[in-house]
């Protein structure tokens, strides 16, 4: 009787743990998931940051302006890909990448702030 | 960013402008020597070619930027520098551009009414050379605040 009492407490224990293992797997892969669909690139001092960011198709990226002047995102590809309206200090713009490749983009008022987004 | 020759992160337009408007100035200076030595005509023919060189550099490249980089953010956003600084440089621009044309048209052509021609040339010619050289500071002053990183950090 005892055996089996501790047979099963240690089978309730394993039970949980196997749970709380795989929750916290599921956790990391939903995290890394949400990481790979909205990212953001800070745009300040005239730069863009990062220069070169490296999405999952479908990725909805973000750029946030926190410089104290200006900024726009506009898509060096013809036709136009994207284009944000002037974007003020703290304003942001989004475009979701439905597309794979190699996308560079520029702000129109400092044409010499380049970025690059890789959509894999 | 790439920072080119002067390491500015300015359009190659706004340099152009900029250029412009330093060599527009520096001509007025020239049109006014012109009109010390007794040479009225040159001086006629320099300043009038100024001024209206500027209005077709105003509208062509000035304008179209502040419509969208400085219009919409007015009066709203007039305790930024960014945009104070291009908005003083359109007010004073626009007033002293304006003077120019009327001192071309009144001193340079009949087409003005009688009652509004000009009777003291001097005096509004030297106040339009000044408003001239302070608008081209306010330039400078834009320029810088728009194009040159860190300079107000």
């Amino acid at each position: 009787m005892r055996r089996s009492v501790s047979g099963a407490v240690f089978t309730a224990v394993a039970i949980l743990a196997m749970g709380v293992l795989g929750a916290r797997a599921n956790n990391s892969s939903l995290a890394m998931q949400a990481k790979a669909e909205s990212t953001e690139v800070k745009i300040d001092n005239f730069s863009f940051t990062p220069a070169t960011l490296t999405v999952s198709l479908g990725s909805t990226v973000t750029w946030t302006n926190r410089d104290d002047i200006p900024h726009t995102v506009v898509s060096a590809d013809d036709p136009k890909v994207f284009k944000s309206k002037v974007l003020d200090t703290d304003e942001e713009f989004s475009f979701k990448f439905d597309k794979a490749g190699t996308y560079s983009y520029f702000c129109s008022i400092h044409p010499k702030m380049t970025g690059k987004v890789v959509v894999q | 960013m790439n920072e080119g020759l002067r390491g500015t992160a300015a359009p190659p337009a706004a340099d152009i402008i900029l250029l412009l408007e330093i060599a527009m100035g520096v001509g007025l200076v020239a049109g006014t020597w012109f009109a010390r030595t007794g040479l009225f005509r040159q001086h006629a023919w320099c300043q009038s070619t100024i001024v209206l060189f500027n209005l077709a550099v105003i509208v062509l490249g000035m304008i179209p930027s502040f419509r969208v980089q400085v219009l919409p953010r007015i009066p709203a956003k007039l305790e930024k520098s960014y945009f104070a600084l291009a908005a003083a440089h359109a007010t004073l621009g626009s007033i002293t551009e304006i003077l120019g044309l009327y001192i071309l048209l009144a001193a340079g052509t009949e087409l003005l009414p009688e009652k509004i021609r000009l009777t003291r040339y001097k005096l509004w010619m030297r106040s339009a050379l000044v408003l001239w050289w302070l608008v081209l500071f306010l330039g400078f002053a834009t320029y810088a605040r728009w194009y040159v990183p860190n300079l107000f950090r």
